[in-house]
């Protein structure tokens, strides 16, 4: 596994090289356990993006009268303790029943897309993230976010997830959901240092997937369960950043 | 040079002459006249466009409108680019109004981002000056910055206000002397002819032997194409708020004086006309 390490007395940056690399690892590791990574091309240019697609279940409200990006706020979410506990990670693909969900008359298949892009301007990757239904319909963020436990979804808003817009994808041109890359040094820097230290190798993909991917998902998470990268990730709602954090410093090989 | 700093009023008091027309299918309960207005070249659609929406909701009736949205000649125009990059982009050499259709109806999701309220131009204005400020100054300035100097910025691109803007602006486009420039020039080079909506990379000012950058060596570098070969014909026209600068103006000047209030330099790259 290539180790990699931001260089420079400022932080841990990512460059584009060391990006692609991590990308290409993370691929690879994906084909084995068929879990859905791809890279993407950009026609024409030697750039690209990590891209993955999922189908769940979940709910879907009428069209929204304005897709807005304003998701704070409001639901001061009744906390049921008691079902933290039970919520498991489910493969994505056999999700089709999700029980909690399933009388309703809403209940419909979603296509989740994620994308990983590299901003040179911010030397981070960025997640780029759009979901809709069969029939081509966008979700508006509340909508997705509609499909986060509430457990999840609370924990969540403590996060540096708080910086959610809609944005035109730089590589394909089209609307997606943004997780804005600029704390992402902030956040990546105690793993990356921590990893340093012991002189462990990290891909940082990897592990910056383990921080971010608790964006809106669907109530079934996304599991991936990469193992044997130094860490063990898994795309559920359930860590907020320094759970995760400590998450990834505990795990080891 | 007192000359320069009148280079940034002639930016910033830029105008496009153009007509709003509302779209043929859109039901009204009246005929619907042309909505004619000056938009400034540095600033977004949906931030300049509150008579045209209420000129034609006057005609319709509420349950027929939804998100207004503006197209040129079947193309959906994003409002999230300044107004002069759309104008310079989709529709120079053609005859001025600029003509733009308006539709209240089946918002186009795959093109467009939606537009619910100032706030969201707001926070979109403030990421790209903020990521301006990433490549220029590794985001230090930005960030020294208080809310309310973010506030001056935003309220001076809102209200039109040269002054007010700049007054805070001008941080934003220090840079050591000894440097000659930015740490790297915040650019984004427009083309129509792929699905890519622009290319943006990192550029320094200053080659490692000190030399200044030009426009010239910029696009050498990301869009060889538009640079004329001797022997033919000009393929592409390299248009910045409308004008087509020489190749030989240094990159670190442009980004100074030719960047949008956002603080990227846009430049648009265009098939020439054939006549």
């Amino acid at each position: 596994m290539t180790g990699e390490r931001g260089q420079g007395s400022d932080g841990f940056c990512l460059d584009e090289g060391t990006f692609r690399l991590g990308c290409q690892l993370l691929v690879q590791h994906s084909r084995t356990l068929d879990d859905g990574w791809s890279w993407e091309e950009v026609q024409g240019s030697e750039e690209g993006f990590l891209k993955k697609t999922v189908l769940a279940v979940g709910r879907t409200g009428d069209p929204p009268a304005q897709g807005g990006s304003s998701w704070l706020g409001d639901d001061a979410d009744t906390l049921r303790p008691e079902e933290d506990q039970v919520l498991q990670d489910k493969d994505v693909e056999e999700a089709d029943g999700d029980e909690e969900h399933a009388d309703s008359e809403k209940a419909s298949v979603i296509r989740y897309e994620y994308h990983v892009l590299y901003s040179c301007s911010y030397q981070a990757p960025v997640l780029y993230f759009r979901a809709s239904t069969l029939d081509g319909r966008s979700l508006s963020l509340e909508e997705m976010w509609d499909n986060v436990h509430p457990n999840y979804r609370t924990r969540l808003l403590q996060g540096p997830w708080d910086t959610i817009t809609q944005q035109e994808h730089p590589l394909i041109g089209q609307p997606f959901f943004v997780l804005h890359p600029c704390r992402t040094q902030e956040f990546m820097t105690p793993v990356l240092s921590a990893a340093r230290a012991e002189n462990r190798s990290v891909n940082y993909i990897v592990s910056w997937l383990s921080l971010v991917g608790p964006v809106p998902t669907p109530l079934v998470s996304l599991q991936t369960g990469l193992r044997g990268h130094g860490v063990t990730y898994t795309w559920t709602a359930k860590r907020t950043m320094s759970e995760t954090a400590r998450y990834l410093l505990e795990s080891r090989d | 040079m007192a000359d320069d700093k009148d280079v940034l009023r002639d930016v910033w008091f830029g105008r496009i002459p153009t007509c709003f027309t509302l779209y043929q299918d859109e039901i009204t309960e009246r005929e619907a006249e042309p909505f004619y207005l000056l938009l400034p070249r540095v600033s977004y659609l949906t931030l300049v466009t509150d008579k045209v929406k209420k000129h034609f909701h006057k005609v319709m009736r509420q349950d027929d409108v939804e998100e207004m949205w503006f197209e040129y000649e079947g193309t959906p125009l994003k409002w999230h680019y300044p107004i002069g990059v759309l104008f310079d982009l989709h529709a120079s050499n053609t005859a001025l109004p600029w003509s733009i259709t308006v539709h209240f109806k089946d918002f186009p999701e795959r093109d467009l981002l939606h537009c619910p309220s100032n706030s969201v131009i707001e926070a979109h204005f403030m990421s790209c000056i903020k990521e301006a400020d990433a490549l220029k100054h590794k985001g230090q300035v930005v960030n020294e910055m208080q809310k309310k100097d973010h506030k001056q910025l935003w309220m001076g691109l809102q209200n039109d206000k040269f002054d007010q803007f700049w007054a805070m602006n001008r941080k934003l486009m220090e840079y050591p002397t000894e440097e000659g420039g930015f740490r790297y020039i915040p650019f984004r080079i427009y083309q129509t002819m792929s699905d890519r909506p622009f290319i943006q990379k990192l550029f320094r000012p200053v080659s490692p032997d000190g030399h200044a950058h030009t426009l010239g060596d910029l696009l050498k570098e990301m869009f060889p194409a538009a640079i004329p070969q001797d022997d033919e014909q000009k393929k592409y026209q390299v248009i910045i708020h409308g004008i087509e600068p020489m190749l030989e103006t240094p990159i670190q000047w442009l980004s100074e004086h030719l960047s949008h209030p956002d603080n990227f330099l846009h430049i648009s790259i265009i098939p020439a006309p054939s006549d």
